[in-house]
């Protein structure tokens, strides 16, 4: 029997390449999708395990160093930071070798070419070497040693086009400061596309400790110092200081998972794509050894009657299986991280630098490789059973029907899912308040999307007879017959479309959610926004008070007004006991915005209340908080407490969920530090001519390189295309499922091509063209492609107008649906269709005539 | 479901159940070909002829040579067959497993190239034509039928019977489809998929799709081998019929005697030679002349052309 079987591989090497293929696309759609999401959790462990690299840390309870976000909110009742004080008696301490402060921020470094330095999204941050973690050690030229000298990373170096010793302009907190570039230092690749500039630790001490605390201390031990023991010996100073010491262990653990945690969300969605992608990479599998073996039967009937036990049949079918599975699944692994690779590269032409290592580890190459061998031998067993019995002299009878599985459980499973994820979905969107909607939503969107795969041999060959009206009309005989070949196996057509199927439900939701997120940007801005003209300030980076200046000092500017934006803790002061203080954001808004560039709702009754020294607050925070107006409010900031009475509650979805003070009274409660202004906000002069405005903005903001003046319009879709930027890594997704798409499509065409060599003969003998021919095949493949596109298409885009419901709170307030970009992915499904047809196409039409006619 | 004709040809032609030589209706042509003298006497065959000048041939084979492979191992399926097909015939070709008769079917029909030799179809030289010329040819001037998957399973009875037609973009002759279909009586399974029909069924709608174009000849390969002798009768009745009411020409490859009993004429091959011919032949002479060409068919009758 193995002589047989390897005989017969041989002898059908076609089909035995095209059964492996199918077993290899499913394989690298799960292990590329694993792949995927292990590279970016390992990205972030890399940066977190190079950032947070001291024995001991000292830092306020319940703080998370080394968190990417680092300005968080202030926890309750707790110190804002560690004070810098503290620093020379941890250094006195035994066992401590090195005290470094945390300081950092972010800001802007000017290239060579005057321009911002800078790759992506990633931001540039500013920060001080720690003399504990080696790195100090490294650097080539000299550690900075005064405040106007810096030492860039050795990446962000290279985009600078900067050499060590050159002069440059940092823009820190908003405002230009003149630097030198004294040295640079490598530290791999757990920058993350980040742009690190190392300066001097006075000079940061002055920019981000201004009021002498720092989030954490990092205490490196001296040699034979235990971290326990040194965190032993800080605890007192520590609870002295209203702080916690924490071993690096800790620390180093804590902040990975505050990462995975925000990385949460990517995380799960890759992960349920990861499923979704082995339930169609065991279809496409299944298929595939479905067919092979039932144009074997006769085979297979034949060693039986030559005394062949239905056991020993069984075995070789399962035996090959089992061979091409395992074939596969390693070529699917190589292939599947190739993907990545690919992706990777991709990103990195992005700028987005990923972890310098692909991972390949133990459980995504094991589950890969069980995956595909495991469903091919499954897929095979259910044929080859039914071959192994089938009694050899009806298999050898001319014609071979063999009886579909009923496709009713799967479609009585997908129609018992279809309406619980429905209605999970509509649970979601009709109490958007419930913490649990966004699990809510997620779950139902996931439940109608297996539900759909479920359903497609029901949905599919419903849905192709409507499309291929056009084709049966307009193309006689190709439409009619393609439209045969297409619904005469539904569960195959179903299986071949489903890869497209779910990479176009996720386009089509993330377009409707782009567009919508547009829409209710646009629908805002042109709401409240009234100024002439917005400044805005690259994200991760702001204006600062000498920018507003300028700016404001430009001939035909009438007025230019930032919005402030900071954290401070909110506290009632109740006679009845009062609430516990809680971390709230706060705008800073001068009362002379309101009615001029910025118009908001009941705006009379909030600037009036911000003259009187009032409070104006959301109306949903002041709900969730159960304020009211005339409550008294305590603000407390790193930089100082202020008591205010609530004046006047607002709407404006402009302003945010967040308290509103006149923006001269914020650095009276926050440091520059903690305070971002991203925006500001001009008005121009009555008669005075745009253009000259505009040029004399654009003249005042150059030096700041990352500020753009931008009219009404040109803000609207810089806020779009912040949107797009989010959307980059689904449409990588999308490619791949595109990809996987397509060579399904080929492996099934050219499979059922083999599969109906004799009917092609028929056809061809009665007169059909080879043009024709391939045009059948062409439409067979549009009209699966085309198919899976709408269906995939109209899951996504219901499944997502379901979001402006449930997101209409964090300002998704319309439902925009981008039918310009969707009717581009149908086209884009035809010409996938189009390109998978012309190998099978070929094929087909190279078949002798004679192969029909004669018979085996 | 047999149609009304067979009742109307029963009485026209003698069948072979009658077990006796009968005068086809094309008598004329039949007596002035079969004078060709030397023949199995005992079958009343007669060594195989070339049409005289001026009969109306409708396909003609001219030293056609047919190898498979090449080299010491090649075959010779067919070595230098001449044969004239008539207008308006029912003719069968018969003879042993592997006398080539399928491959002069196909070479005939255009499906297969020959290795030399001409063969002209309807007046065009099928051998000279290239790819898409024969794709035309097959198209527009020939019908087919084979002995089995002669239908495609996804369309039903009546589109693959005007399949040929909508292939060449022609339109529906209604009044000739609806006598075509009720000639091979489907008129009521016409909205019928091939699986919804029987062995026999499907095999006349399968003629009624070679008819449906009107085709200079039709070839049929074996197209009875898979039905039972009622079935069988049906079809092969409804050919002959196609031939006697409609003009039809009709070649026909069959290893069964009883089916080329309803020929107009037999030509038998042996080893790649056309090696005897019979006028209105019945299942009795079919089968003494197969056994006159005996085990030993290689040497074949006295002035046939052998192997060389």
């Amino acid at each position: 029997m193995l002589t047989l079987a390897v005989r017969g591989v041989r002898e059908h090497l076609v089909r035995f390449a095209l059964s492996v293929l199918a077993v290899t696309l499913g394989v690298a759609f799960v292990a590329g999708t694993f792949a995927l999401r292990q590279m970016l959790a390992s990205t972030f462990d890399d940066i977190v395990a190079t950032t947070v690299t001291a024995d001991a840390y000292v830092q306020p309870p319940g703080a998370t160093t080394g968190d990417p976000g680092a300005a968080a909110p202030v926890p309750d009742g707790a110190a804002a930071g560690v004070p810098l004080d503290l620093v020379p008696e941890v250094e006195a301490l035994p066992g401590v070798a090195t005290v470094t402060p945390a300081l950092q921020g972010t800001g802007v470094l000017v290239g060579a070419d005057g321009t911002a330095v800078g790759s992506g999204g990633a931001p540039t941050i500013l920060t001080v070497l720690d003399p504990g973690d080696g790195l100090t050690d490294r650097v080539v030229g000299r550690t900075p040693a005064a405040a106007g000298e810096v030492v860039l990373e050795s990446a962000a170096l290279a985009r600078s086009g900067l050499a060590v010793g050159d002069a440059t302009r940092l823009v820190v907190l908003g405002e230009l400061r003149d630097v030198r570039v004294v040295g640079e230092v490598d530290v791999g690749p757990a920058t993350a596309g980040a742009t690190l500039v190392f300066l001097e630790r006075g000079a940061a001490q002055a920019l981000f400790a201004p009021d002498g605390t720092v989030p954490s201390l990092a205490v490196h031990a001296a040699a034979g110092t235990s971290p326990e023991t040194l965190v032993g010996r800080l605890s007192g100073l520590a609870a002295d200081a209203g702080a916690v010491a924490l071993t690096g262990e800790q620390v180093r653990a804590d902040a990975t998972a505050a990462v995975r945690e925000q990385l949460g969300f990517v995380s799960a969605f890759l992960l349920v794509f990861a499923a979704v992608a082995l339930f169609v990479g065991a279809f496409l599998i299944a298929n595939t050894f479905t067919m092979s073996v039932r144009q074997r039967l006769r085979e297979f009937a034949l060693l039986r009657a030559v005394g062949a036990s239905p056991a020993q049949v069984f075995g070789s079918i399962v035996a090959q299986a089992a061979v091409v599975g395992l074939l596969g699944s390693a070529l699917g692994v190589a292939g599947g991280i190739g993907l990545v690779a690919a992706l990777r590269a991709l990103l990195a032409g992005m700028g987005a630098q990923l972890a310098g290592r692909i991972p390949v580890d133990a459980a995504t190459v094991g589950v890969s490789l069980a995956v595909g061998t495991l469903v091919s031998v499954a897929a095979a067993a259910l044929p080859a059973r039914r071959a192994a019995l089938t009694p050899p002299v009806e298999a050898m009878r001319e014609v071979l029907s063999v009886r579909e599985r009923s496709l009713r459980p799967r479609t009585a499973a997908g129609a018992l899912l279809g309406p619980l994820g429905a209605g999970a979905v509509a649970l979601a969107a009709a109490r958007p308040d419930e913490d649990a909607a966004t699990a809510l939503l997620a779950t139902g969107a996931g439940l109608v999307l297996v539900a759909v795969l479920l359903l497609g041999p029901v949905v599919a060959p419903a849905a192709i007879r409507v499309l291929a009206a056009p084709a049966v009309a307009l193309l006689r005989p190709v439409g009619r017959l393609a439209r045969g070949n297409v619904t005469r196996n539904p569960r195959r057509t179903a299986s071949t479309a489903g890869a497209l199927t779910i990479g176009m439900a996720l386009v089509g939701a993330a377009s409707v959610l782009a567009a919508s997120a547009q829409g209710s940007t646009t629908a805002l801005v042109q709401r409240e926004v009234t100024a002439d003209f917005v400044l805005r300030a690259a994200p991760g980076t702001t204006v600062g008070p000498t920018l507003g200046e300028r700016v404001a000092a430009v001939t035909g500017v009438a007025s230019a007004s930032g919005l402030p934006v900071t954290v401070v803790t909110a506290t009632r002061t109740d006679p009845a006991g009062g609430d516990r203080g809680a971390a709230a954001p706060l705008t800073g808004v001068d009362p002379e915005l309101l009615g001029t560039g910025l118009r908001i709702q009941d705006g009379g009754t909030v600037a009036a209340a911000l003259r009187d020294g009032d409070l104006a607050v959301h109306a949903a925070l002041a709900e969730d908080r159960g304020w009211a107006v005339g409550d008294t409010l305590v603000l407390a900031g790193a930089a100082g407490e202020r008591t205010a009475r609530i004046g006047a509650l607002h709407t404006s979805d402009g302003i945010g969920r967040t308290l509103v003070l006149p923006a001269a009274d914020l650095p009276a409660l926050q440091p520059a530090a903690a305070v971002e202004t991203s925006t500001l906000l001009v008005t121009t002069a009555e008669g005075a001519d745009p253009e000259r405005v505009r040029a004399g903005l654009v003249a005042a903001v150059r030096p700041y390189v990352v500020v753009s003046v931008l009219d009404g319009e040109e803000f609207v879709s810089s806020l779009a295309d912040q949107v797009d930027r989010v959307l980059v890594i689904l449409y990588a997704l999308l490619g791949l499922s595109v990809v996987i798409a397509v060579l399904g499509i080929v492996n099934t065409l050219a499979l059922s091509v083999i599969e109906r060599t004799r009917e092609i003969g028929l056809l061809r003998a009665v007169g059909l063209g080879r043009l024709q021919l391939a045009g059948t095949i062409t439409v067979e493949s549009v009209l699966t492609a085309v198919t899976g596109t709408l269906v995939g298409l109209a899951v996504g885009v219901g499944l997502a107008s379901a979001l402006p419901r449930v997101y209409a709170d964090e300002g998704l307030s319309e439902l925009v649906v981008p039918w310009s970009s969707l009717g581009a992915m149908v086209a884009l499904a035809v010409v996938v269709g189009v390109l998978a047809a012309v190998w099978p196409a070929v094929r087909a039409a190279r078949l002798p005539v004679l192969d029909a006619v004669g018979q085996e | 479901m047999p149609g009304p004709g067979p009742a109307r040809s029963r009485g026209r032609h003698a069948r072979e159940d009658d077990g006796a030589p009968t005068t086809a209706p094309g008598s004329a042509l039949g007596s002035a070909l079969g004078s060709a003298p030397g023949s199995p006497a005992a079958a009343g065959a007669t060594p195989p002829a070339l049409a005289p000048p001026g009969t109306a041939v409708i396909a003609s084979a001219r030293a056609l040579v047919k190898d498979y492979g090449s080299g010491p191992t090649a075959v010779r399926a067919l070595a230098g067959v001449d044969v004239d097909l008539r207008r308006g015939e029912l003719t069968a070709v018969m003879g042993p497993s592997g006398s080539g008769k399928s491959t002069l079917m196909h070479c005939l029909a255009g499906l297969d190239r020959p290795t030399s030799g001409r063969v002209v179809v309807d007046g065009e030289e099928v051998s000279a034509l290239s790819e898409r010329g024969l794709t035309r040819l097959r198209r527009t001037r020939l019908g087919f039928v084979f002995q089995a998957f002669n239908l495609i399973p996804t369309l039903t009875a009546r589109e693959n019977i005007t399949l040929p037609l909508d292939i060449a973009r022609r339109p529906v002759d209604r009044d000739l489809l609806d006598e075509v279909v009720a000639a091979v009586g489907l008129a009521d399974r016409l909205d019928h998929r091939p699986s919804e029909l029987s062995g026999g069924q499907q095999q006349r709608v399968a003629c009624a799709r070679a008819l449906v174009t009107r085709p200079a000849v039709v070839f049929a390969d074996e197209p009875t081998g898979n039905l039972d002798s009622r079935s069988s009768g049906e079809v092969l009745g409804f050919l002959r019929r196609s031939v006697d009411t409609l003009g039809q020409s009709v070649v026909m490859v069959t290893h069964d005697p009883r089916a080329a009993s309803y020929a107009h004429r037999v030509v038998f091959l042996a080893d790649g030679a056309l090696v005897a011919e019979l006028h209105d032949p019945t299942s009795a002479s079919v089968l003494d002349v197969l056994a006159a060409l005996g085990p030993a068919g290689s040497t074949g009758p006295p002035g046939s052309p052998g192997l060389p």
